[in-house]
């Protein structure tokens, strides 16, 4: 049977009730995917339900939740069936399976939550701030999964006194520190006023990157594998 | 501001240091900006295939010294610059601002004398950390002979510092860089891991309330090739490193040869030998490897196999081992298994035993463990010695085509000349 949630963890956490015996068992929530000649049954969210679901799968593992989440932030087409079979072999363990690497479903999940890490990790490094005239800090970028809130915490205890934004351009929403408090909210297009010396500090930066580049020993392939080119539309100093 | 043409001079004579690493230190930001980031953080990669990290950059290339290796050198007609500390300070800040960089790692010409060149980095570094708020890493290159006062001072500011050995002896010293000798670098290097020792002592006992001192360690590198040193002699001076002097890292650098003179070799040393000498290390660091187990001491490592496979074909009778029951020691000195894996293995196989399909399931690389396990109880190798050997041959030759034909790039001039400073 085919399982079409809302995409929400409550939504996923009612599917998940639903589909925990059915053997051949397939959770989406992407009504774009191609279903041969199967209805889906929609999964109506049921909070209360949801919520138990929840407290028990945490009473087998305190990390399930958090690797839920990670797993749906997972941009992967199968992520939700990844994550439903990986949840479904924790309960029916009764018990923490995460280094089970040789169960094919742990192993699957473990690899979504990775990429999905590497991406928070990456973007530590690949985020660009542009200065604006208040003095907050304006990044737009635009990552395969949806992390934009989880990178929060970086930078908040780097730039405690700094308001941020970091503007998800594909997802048009936007985590924001607003020097204090932090918040989600929908972002489409932002109109940003940079501050004076923006300009000239974003050239010396190319200038530096040119500059201490070694140009005899060309290693393209090597670069794009640790910054693929999809991330450079955001990189100053690719521009 | 610093001019574009001053930081075009300074990164471009401070890009040669092989070091890159912003990883070791957990300083906490205290108000102001910026925190360590243990693991490490890469910003960029330039089109060289290396990271950015730290703002890489000299604050001075106006240099007393005659190291004939050197672009900086005395002799050489380059322009000169030097900048001011806060211009340092200030491109530090507004880079950091943006997360270009992680940090800045600080190095210098010896302008002047030893002694007024650290009094400056000591000043840049000071500057930073109280009167801009700076709490990002900072890692200082150490200027040899300075007062050892200022090094101790300085040490208390920033999360790494570097002497760089250059040479792994004192007759090449001498040959290529007059001013220095080996003691000028170990001296200041075993000073400050005392002083370290010492320091967190204090701090244990409550002496000493708060600070740091170097949390991030110290590191040096050595350029290899030019002189007549065996990897057997390098890599005794880096176990006596690691152990001894408790460095973080030894980087190493193939030297190609540019200038032609009597007493420099002809040959430049390869690309592989320098890879050779990282593997080795990698031994050393982290899978309980000692020197006299990977290489004699007038010997160099074998260039068909890795140092591991080297050690594990000479040692055949301590094989197969049995990947459900090995203990860790024994799994990481299995050929082609790495730390990651030989953790995975031992995970896993606490909830079923496991299969050589489980193995591939898990996605261990095989292609050389295989000829050194048995999974339950099965073997799935090569048994003939002299074919494994061959086998292991074969898929280092498969794995470095593609990397040997990135280095055959290698003899420009200029190539030749980042050679020295430890770039490959």
């Amino acid at each position: 049977m085919i399982y079409l949630f809302d995409g929400s963890t409550y939504g996923f956490l009612t599917a998940f009730l639903a589909a925990f015996h059915d053997e051949n068992a397939l959770l989406v929530s992407k009504t774009t995917q191609l279903y041969i000649g199967e209805t889906p049954i929609t999964v109506r969210t049921d909070e209360t339900r949801a919520q138990k679901a929840a407290a028990r799968l945490t009473k087998l593992d305190k990390k399930a939740l958090h690797d839920l989440d990670i797993l749906l932030r997972c941009q992967e087409s199968d992520n939700e069936q990844v994550a439903f079979l990986y949840l479904r072999f924790l309960a029916k363990t009764g018990g923490p399976v995460r280094n089970r690497f040789a169960q094919p479903c742990v192993f699957q999940a473990v690899t979504y939550m990775k990429k999905v890490a590497l991406e928070i990790h990456r973007f530590h490094g690949f985020i660009r701030f542009m200065e604006t005239e208040s003095g907050a800090l304006y990044a737009p970028f635009s990552p395969d999964n949806d992390i934009c809130d989880l990178l929060v915490p970086h930078f908040r205890s780097r730039f405690p006194k700094f308001p941020f934004v970091l503007h998800d351009v594909g997802r048009k929403k936007a985590a924001v520190y607003d020097g204090a408090n932090v918040f989600i909210a929908p972002l489409d297009q932002a109109s940003v006023v940079i501050s004076g010396d923006e300009l000239t500090l974003q050239t010396l930066w190319k200038e530096y990157y040119r500059a201490v580049n070694i140009p005899a020993r060309e290693r393209l392939q090597q670069m794009r594998g640790y910054m693929p080119v999809r991330y450079w539309k955001y990189l100053t100093e690719k521009l | 501001m610093i001019t574009q043409e001053k930081l075009t001079i300074l990164t471009e004579s401070a890009k040669y240091d092989v070091s890159c690493s912003s990883s070791g230190s957990n300083r906490k930001n205290a108000g102001g900006m910026g925190n360590g980031y243990v693991s490490g953080c890469c910003h960029s990669f330039t089109p060289d295939g290396r990271c950015v990290s730290l703002l890489k950059i000299l604050l001075s290339n106006d240099c007393v010294y005659d190291c004939k290796y050197c672009p900086n050198r005395k002799a050489a007609d380059v322009p000169r610059v030097t900048a001011t500390p806060e211009e340092i300070c200030e491109l530090t800040m507004d880079f950091y601002k943006r997360n270009y960089i992680e940090g800045l790692f600080l190095s210098s010409a010896v302008h002047k004398n030893p002694d007024y060149t650290m009094e400056r980095l000591l000043l840049v570094v000071k500057k930073l950390r109280t009167e801009y708020g700076f709490h990002g890493y900072i890692h200082l290159k150490g200027i040899p002979r300075a007062d050892e006062r200022m090094t101790n001072e300085a040490a208390r500011y920033v999360d790494r510092m570097s002497y760089n050995i250059e040479l792994p002896s004192e007759k090449s010293l001498k040959l290529l860089a007059p001013q220095k000798d080996k003691q000028s670098v170990l001296t200041p290097m075993k000073d400050l891991t005392l002083a370290k020792t010492a320091f967190l002592e204090d701090r244990k006992k409550g002496i000493i309330k708060r600070g740091s001192f170097l949390p991030a360690g110290q590191t040096t590198q050595m350029v290899v090739g030019v002189s007549p040193e065996s990897d057997g002699q390098i890599l005794r001076l880096t176990q006596a490193l690691y152990r001894k002097m408790q460095l973080k890292r030894v980087y190493y650098s193939a030297y190609v040869p540019v200038v032609h003179d009597k007493l420099l070799p002809e040959q430049g040393a390869g690309q592989l030998r320098e890879h050779r000498l990282y593997q080795a290390d990698w031994l050393l660091r982290f899978y309980g490897f000692s020197v006299e187990e990977i290489a004699g001491e007038d010997e160099n490592l074998p260039m068909d196999v890795d140092p591991k496979c080297a050690w594990a074909l000479k040692n055949m009778h301590l094989f197969p081992v049995e990947i459900n029951r090995a203990p860790l020691d024994t799994l990481l000195r299995v050929p082609g298994l790495g730390g990651k894996n030989a953790h995975k293995i031992i995970e896993a196989r606490k909830y079923a035993k496991l299969t050589f399909e489980d193995l591939i399931k898990m996605r261990v690389a095989l292609k050389r463990a295989k000829h050194f396990i048995t999974c339950g109880g099965k073997f799935f190798g090569e048994k003939n010695e002299h074919a494994v050997r061959g086998l292991l041959a074969a898929a280092e030759t498969q794995e470095s085509a593609k990397q040997l034909s990135l280095f055959s790039a290698l003899s420009t001039p200029e190539n030749a000349m980042l050679a020295l400073h430890g770039q490959f």
